[in-house]
């Protein structure tokens, strides 16, 4: 009876401390606070401490080892705490994350260790592992998973979305105790997939399945990442007030001739209102005619009406530059964004079986 | 014409300040030089003459956003073709006017302007007081532009003792750029004035051709 009591005022004393603790602590110090839990038989502190350790994700969570070694108490915890299902699944998880694992039989129990012998027994023998948050330019460097197997199954290893849409197909076949699989961060199109949830899914062949083999899939999830890219934005298309009429402009043409034709008219008229007494000079048709021809000739070079094919030339090369601007600059841009890494962040692998609900 | 050499250094000495105002967009300047053809029709009870020559001149402009002051000075000699008199005149003849810009194509002026004649010993001076409006048409922009500027007395004199004294005329004529990057701007215009008096009439033409620094307005 004290001993339960004691265990609550140890959960109630974390649940009470457990935001500052998610603040202060990263995995690895919950991991070791579970571990020291286990040794002095506070075991249900001791199963949050560690499942919280395991639930860690992104550059917090536990490196495989570590990731081995909370399994491995977890398994513990919950034998000590007579939950036997939790145990056998805490066991399975560790048996997918490393088939090599072996429990030192001076640290853990007799009961124990004959947890872990169930699981292994039970649970495929197949295990996957990553090497950690990757950065990989997609299409020309791989991400790589290594699985491991003690058998020779037939496999096949997809990259899905979330939701388990198929996106690649990256292995199908046998081999024997260990195999790297790479995935390029391409779709089975060529195509870079956008930011967001993925997972690696390894399971039986369906020749395997037929074949009566059991039905299980050990899923890695996958967080892709892109950082930001600096693009340079496209060059606005020339506005209309630098571009030059194509036609001659009627209305400009007669803007410049009727300035020029009422200036020499009047410039001829007028001295027979000024002193029509007096016999004006020819200077003034000399001066009147001049300014009339101006305007004349001020008129025709606007070419009204007529194509000017030098403004369509003018206008044309403008367009052209300008297209050729916004092209180069999609292309640098789309370098850019090529050049960016994907950054790849594998969680913690799940098996999932026959049995699981 | 040791005064006509000393009007052209003064003018010369003059362009680098316009220059230079100009450039810094406060106010605007123009000044230019001038060279006229006349012909005088002098009418005095009952004789009438004739007289040609050329007048040598200079011209200025100060130009703020709306208001505008000018002035012009010329001189020069008229021959007697024809009539009974024959003796040569000096002439010496000048404006300063106050604009305004009404629209962009209008400006209204007022201001005096007079005209000297020395016949011998003896002087004949016209003073007019005078209101003009001066439209300006754009033939090809920044390149060619058309004006015509005509003009009313509303107050004049003559001589001495003074005799009331009136008048009208016009000046129009073509102004062009000598050059996408220059400055400067030729002008080629024709003047008819006529002023009146009781006995008198003198009615001036004038052929002229100027070469101005800045935008002529």
């Amino acid at each position: 009876m004290n001993r339960l009591l004691a265990a609550a005022l140890t959960v109630c004393a974390l649940l009470a401390s457990a935001p500052a603790m998610m603040r202060a602590q990263n995995a690895t110090a919950m991991l070791d606070q579970g571990v020291r839990a286990y040794n002095v038989r506070e075991y249900d502190g001791g199963v949050w401490l560690l499942r919280r350790a395991l639930a860690a994700e992104g550059a917090n969570a536990l490196g495989s080892t570590d990731a081995a070694r909370a399994l491995m108490y977890l398994t513990a915890t919950e034998v000590a705490r007579n939950q036997r299902d939790s145990a056998l699944a805490a066991a399975r998880r560790l048996v997918v994350l490393d088939a090599r694992y072996r429990p030192d039989p001076r640290v853990f129990p007799p009961d124990v260790l004959a947890v872990y012998q169930e699981a292994r027994r039970s649970a495929p023998t197949v295990s996957i592992r990553a090497l950690g948050d990757t950065a990989i330019k997609p299409g020309t460097e791989s991400f790589i998973v290594r699985l491991g197997a003690t058998t020779s199954p037939e496999l096949v290893a997809n990259v899905t979305t979330a939701d388990g849409r198929l996106l690649r197909t990256l292995y199908q076949g046998s081999f024997r105790d260990s195999i790297d699989v790479r995935w390029n961060g391409l779709d089975a199109s060529g195509n870079a997939p956008p930011d967001g949830r993925y997972a690696i899914v390894v399971a039986p062949s369906a020749r395997e399945r037929r074949a009566g083999g059991e039905d299980w899939s050990l899923r890695l999830p996958l967080e892709l990442a892109r950082p930001t890219v600096d693009t340079m934005p496209l060059p606005p298309a020339p506005p209309d007030s630098l571009l030059k009429p194509e036609r001659g402009d009627m209305s400009g043409a007669m803007h410049a001739l009727i300035p020029g034709v009422a200036a020499g008219a009047a410039i001829m008229l007028l001295p027979q209102v000024v002193s029509s007494a007096d016999h004006a000079s020819n200077a003034r048709l000399i001066v009147g005619g001049t300014v009339a021809i101006a305007g004349v000739a001020a008129f025709f070079s606007h070419h009204p009406g007529q194509r000017i094919p030098e403004n369509t030339e003018y206008n044309r090369n403008l367009k052209e530059n300008w297209r050729r601007n916004v092209a180069e600059v999609s292309r640098r841009n789309a370098d850019r964004v090529r050049g960016v890494k994907l950054i790849i962040r594998p969680g913690a692998p799940s098996l999932m079986t026959g049995e699981t609900p | 014409m040791n005064r006509s050499l000393a009007v052209l250094l003064v003018v010369l000495t003059m362009l680098p300040a316009a220059a230079r105002a100009q450039d810094e967009h406060r106010l605007q300047y123009t000044i230019g030089l001038m060279a006229s053809q006349q012909i005088v029709q002098s009418r005095v009870e009952p004789s009438n003459n004739r007289l040609t020559g050329p007048i040598l001149g200079f011209e200025g402009a100060l130009i703020s956003d709306r208001l505008i002051v000018r002035v012009r000075y010329g001189e020069g000699r008229v021959q007697p073709r024809e009539g009974p008199d024959n003796n040569a005149r000096d002439v010496v003849e000048g404006e300063a006017l106050v604009g305004f810009h009404a629209v962009p194509w209008l400006t209204l002026w007022g201001g005096p302007s007079a005209r000297a004649y020395t016949i011998g010993n003896t002087n004949q001076r016209w003073l007019i007081w005078t209101a003009r409006a001066t439209g300006r048409g754009t033939l090809v922009p920044g390149r060619m532009q058309s004006f015509v500027e005509l003009w009313g007395a509303f107050t004049g004199s003559v001589g001495d003792p003074a005799l009331p004294a009136g008048g009208r005329g016009f000046n129009g004529g073509l102004e062009v750029k000598l050059g996408r990057t220059t400055p400067l701007w030729s002008r080629l215009s024709y003047k008819m004035e006529s002023t009146h008096a009781s006995g008198l009439r003198e009615t001036v033409e004038s052929l002229t051709l100027s070469l101005i620094y800045g935008l002529p307005r």
